[in-house]
């Protein structure tokens, strides 16, 4: 088979690869989690279930939060994708608006599901700059925490709403 | 996850045309959401090694809506579909189903097409491979379905469904007898039923019940858990049955095909293709050498297994009802030819067995008895002259006879000399056990060296160490310990070491026509068809020396390839179970079967049958335990009973089908579409009235539904003019309540009417040991449908 090539937009950075068998190739059943941690050191980005049910390896494609492990790399030709290292500024590495509530509300405990809820959060808020409490655990609906985060995350998010209106 | 070549699909018919040239080997892969849990758990046996992405199909995404049709590409994401204004609209159940589907992050990637034919839930289906091993149920081509009488909260409440091509008790049965569905017959107190189902396999139960062994009792599954289901007991019973009415099973044909068949050998097998030919009209003469019709049934098979009052039984009501005719005591080859028999008669059928004694030529043979003629010189007379210290050589049924007879002839001892080791040998468990409770010593592992004699008077066997029956190929080719050496006193040798076929009858022009090398008749094991026009042959006389009810198999299938050749083509429908496959719940929990009473040894004669039927009750509860194997695991799609209730038209690459005829008719999509062939579109026609789509589960988000409404009401003026209930994960498919609908349609809701419904909707529930609450939880999603569109 020929070797295919494909190119994304990570985090800003355009980002090409090979799929194919080959040593340092992207093998056809590599996961896009695995291709963000392993080949790209992204690692901000959690592997949980792996079965896209907990949400740890949650990240913003083409505007929709999606769960990486159940995406094929080899599938993602053209898309842009944004990971929990994206939200930064990139320049600065000053945390965004979003990221800056979670800390300031201390919306985790072990913080292994925080980069997905942020993740699952931050799109939300790109599409819905208002949303309503019901919204916004719809939006988290998929995305898991042990430690009982998750009424500190509604706050943080709702705290963000009002700090992104005051921004703007 | 297993490695696989990745192609990106440019459309739908490159896509269909790479599947179909791939053979099986490719799969096609639209979210993927479903799917690789698939592959990353590693549940099925084998893997694809090519994955086809639907996903890059340019505009396969669409929602539209065109006239009056919602139009949804098969590739649609379902939180669009979720969030369409069209979907929301004109089909709000169909928003709220897509919209009911796991969490966000799913619902941003999975797809319309994927939803409908996502894999099941259940969760030995489901478990993974690397903890243990996967679990290969009758879904995945094995026998049993652990659900039945295991975990099964959230199981099927109506019935399963058959799995095509799995194993178990009917495609290991030679004759493919459709146990299961007799055993439900049964169930339902329906013999005549029961019996009915049967006869399109085999018309002799009475027989077969006593001397088949039975090989579908190896695939039950309650073997799992205990003794397989007592089959040939419970069919005995069936036999018993047939012979009580059978003017009804034996009825001459209503019309004569004015054809004639002659059928020589009135063994198993010819009396199988005499029946089948017979019942089709034709006019039937069966020829055998013996002055009664049965062959080994009536002159191989001792009395105290298979009393000869059955076997007559069974050929009076061919000769005396059916009107088959017999002439016996008819050497084909010497007292007739075959071209006389062939001059009568538009098709012959050979069903001539394997009589002959095969030569092994070891020394001294000519001083022994051939095991077989030793059982029809018994079978005749019931008497017969024998040594005190007997020894029978062979380690098949026919030597177990053969002992058995001997001792019970009055033999001080018998000793069984055989190849095999035990568990090789090729006699039933339970034929060695009785061998050995009676007394006869069994010694594996040696083969015949040459019998020893005193002046012409057998005296012993000197046997040599047998070290293995078969070659690596699984060929039968012994080797000896030349060196290791035994003496087996005798004064009576009987050799059961395998019967032969001869063929000479046909006469030397014949045989040079039909015969193989092997000396057997060249036919189609299948169609019976020989090279010659009008000649058929099944059975021994085939295969070389098997079992009888191959024989019948083959009887019925040559009967069914005359009959097309003598113009006749009325194909029967097979039977198929009503509706959902069911088993009782506490019957199929009982891991011990009932045997057959059996005479004590001190009472055991040459002639009294030594086991008795079961009692019609006891008949019953061994049926019981049958556990219908199917798959019970329930249909997880949240679409698939809203494009049922929808009516909805799915494009494929090749035609338009029903979402019915898809999603509902068969235990899977790919059950029912062809190889390579994709659902592209969905179209839905506009529905008049309010549709919704309720749903109970567990915990949202992460919960596949318990139990699911798809529901639909027209109500105009207080009264229900149009309504569709389809209920989703209760079943292997979605179901559509038909009867509830027509019962609300005309009727103003109110509590009374919908208190009706709701016990018409449980009306053909059939729940497993653990899942009657979604019974509960079915009435309880129906009832809120219903009380939304109350008139109070």
């Amino acid at each position: 088979m020929d070797t295919e090539r494909i190119s994304l937009c990570i985090n800003g950075v355009e980002r090409r690869f090979f799929i194919g068998t080959e040593e340092g190739c992207v093998k056809p059943e590599e996961t896009l989690l695995d291709t963000l941690r392993n080949r790209l050191h992204l690692t901000g980005t959690k592997e949980g279930c792996n079965h896209g049910a907990c949400g740890n390896c949650t990240v913003i494609m083409d505007g929709d939060a999606v769960a990486s492990c159940m995406v094929l790399t080899a599938d993602c030709d053209g898309k842009c994708v944004t990971t929990i290292e994206g939200l930064e500024d990139q320049k600065t590495g000053e945390l965004n608006t979003l990221q800056q509530s979670f800390v300031d509300n201390n919306a985790f405990q072990c913080g292994f599901c925080t980069p997905g809820i942020v993740m699952s959060a931050q799109a939300l808020l790109d599409k819905n700059p208002d949303p309503t409490e019901d919204q916004i655990k719809e939006a988290l609906s998929g995305n898991y925490c042990r430690c009982i985060s998750q009424y500190q995350v509604v706050t943080a998010v709702k705290d963000a709403v009002e700090r992104m209106k005051g921004e703007a | 996850m297993k490695h696989f070549e990745h192609i990106n699909a440019d459309s739908y018919e490159q896509a269909s045309q790479l599947l179909q040239e791939a053979q099986g080997q490719a799969e096609a892969m639209a979210g993927g959401t479903d799917l690789l849990g698939t592959y990353k758990d590693e549940l099925l046996p084998s893997y694809p090694e090519t994955v086809v992405n639907l996903k890059s199909i340019p505009d396969s995404d669409y929602i539209r809506t065109e006239k009056e049709n919602l139009v949804i590409g098969a590739n649609a994401k379902l939180r669009n579909v979720a969030e369409s204004p069209d979907v929301k609209s004109s089909l709000t159940a169909l928003a709220e189903a897509a919209y009911s589907v796991a969490s966000p992050l799913i619902r941003n990637t999975a797809t319309v097409g994927g939803n409908l034919c996502q894999d099941i839930r259940c969760w030995y289906y489901r478990y993974p491979n690397s903890v243990g091993e996967r679990i290969t149920c009758r879904r995945k081509g094995g026998a049993a379905c652990y659900a039945i009488v295991g975990e099964n909260r959230y199981h099927s409440i109506f019935g399963g469904m058959p799995v095509c091509g799995s194993d178990g008790c009917q495609s290991a049965c030679p004759a493919g007898t459709d146990i299961p569905a007799y055993m439900e017959r049964l169930r339902a107190g329906d013999w005549q039923g029961a019996a009915e189902i049967f006869f399109q396999y085999n018309p002799m139960p009475m027989l077969t019940s006593r001397i088949c062994p039975h090989l579908c009792k190896d695939s039950c599954s309650q073997r799992t858990y205990g003794d397989a289901v007592n089959i040939p007991a419970v069919e005995r019973s069936l036999g018993d049955y047939v012979l009580e009415h059978k003017e009804a099973f034996y009825a001459p044909p209503t019309a004569d095909s004015g054809k004639r068949c002659a059928v020589i050998g009135a063994g198993p097998g010819g009396l199988s293709a005499a029946f089948y030919l017979r019942q089709a009209g034709h006019q039937v003469t069966i020829y055998d050498a013996h002055e009664k019709p049965g062959g080994v049934m009536r002159y191989g098979i001792p009395h105290y297994r298979l009393p000869k009052s059955i076997v007559d039984g069974f050929c009076d009501a061919l000769r005396d009802i059916m009107g088959v005719r017999f002439v016996m005591n008819t050497t084909v080859g010497r007292d007739m030819t075959v071209e006389e028999i062939k001059a009568q008669n538009d098709v012959v059928y050979f069903g001539t067995g394997a009589w002959s004694q095969p030569i092994l030529g070891v020394d001294g043979e000519n001083l022994t008895e051939f095991g077989l003629d030793f059982l029809v010189e018994v079978n005749t007379y019931l008497k017969k002259a024998i040594g005190e210290d007997v020894l029978v050589c062979g380690g098949g049924n026919v030597a177990m006879d053969v002992a058995l007879t001997a001792r019970r002839l009055g033999a001080k001892s018998v000793k069984l000399v055989c190849l095999e080791q035990r568990e090789e040998m090729p006699a039933s468990p339970e034929e060695v056990a009785m061998a050995e409770e009676e007394g006869v010593a069994i010694y594996n592992g040696w083969g015949l060296e040459r019998i020893l004699d005193e002046k012409g008077k057998v005296c012993g066997l000197e046997a040599k160490r047998c070290v293995s029956v078969r070659d690596e190929n699984g060929r039968f080719a012994p080797a000896y310990d030349e060196s290791d050496r035994m003496t087996f006193s005798s004064d009576f040798i009987i050799l059961a070491t395998g019967q032969k076929v001869d063929v000479s009858f046909l006469g030397e022009k014949l045989a040079n026509q039909l015969k193989t090398a092997r000396g057997l008749i060249d036919a189609d094991i299948e169609s019976g068809r020989t090279r010659e026009e009008g000649f058929f042959a099944g059975g021994d006389a085939v295969t070389g020396p098997d079992l009888a009810i191959r024989a019948i198999r083959a009887g019925r299938s040559a009967a069914a390839s005359m009959n097309s050749t003598l113009g006749v083509t009325e194909v029967k429908p097979v039977y198929k179970q009503a509706g959902f496959l069911k088993f009782d719940t506490t019957g199929a929990e009982q891991t011990e079967e009932k045997k057959l009473a059996e005479l004590p040894v001190a009472e055991r004669t040459l002639t009294k049958e030594d086991r008795l039927s079961y009692s019609e009750e006891e008949a019953l509860q061994e049926a019981m335990r049958c556990m219908n194997c199917g798959c019970y695991a329930v249909s997880p799609s949240d679409l698939a009973p809203v494009l049922i209730m929808a009516d909805a038209e799915l494009v494929t690459t090749e035609r338009t089908l029903k979402a019915e005829e898809l999603l509902a008719s068969e235990l899977r999509a790919e059950d029912v579409l062809h190889e390579g062939e994709l659902v592209k579109e969905i179209r839905l026609p506009r529905l008049v009235g309010e549709s919704h789509y309720d749903k109970r589960r567990v915990r949202n988000a992460i919960d596949f539904a318990t139990v699911s409404l798809a529901s639909s009401f027209d109500i105009q003026q207080g009264v229900v003019k149009d309504v569709r209930l389809v209920l989703g994960a209760v079943a292997p498919i979605p179901v559509r309540l038909y009867h509830v609908e027509e019962f609300l349609i005309g009727k103003r809701l109110d509590k009374k009417v919908i208190d009706e419904a709701k016990q018409l909707a449980r009306r053909d529930c059939h729940p497993m040991a653990k899942n009657e609450y979604k019974i509960l939880m079915m009435l309880d999603v129906l009832d809120d449908a219903l009380v939304r569109h109350c008139v109070s």
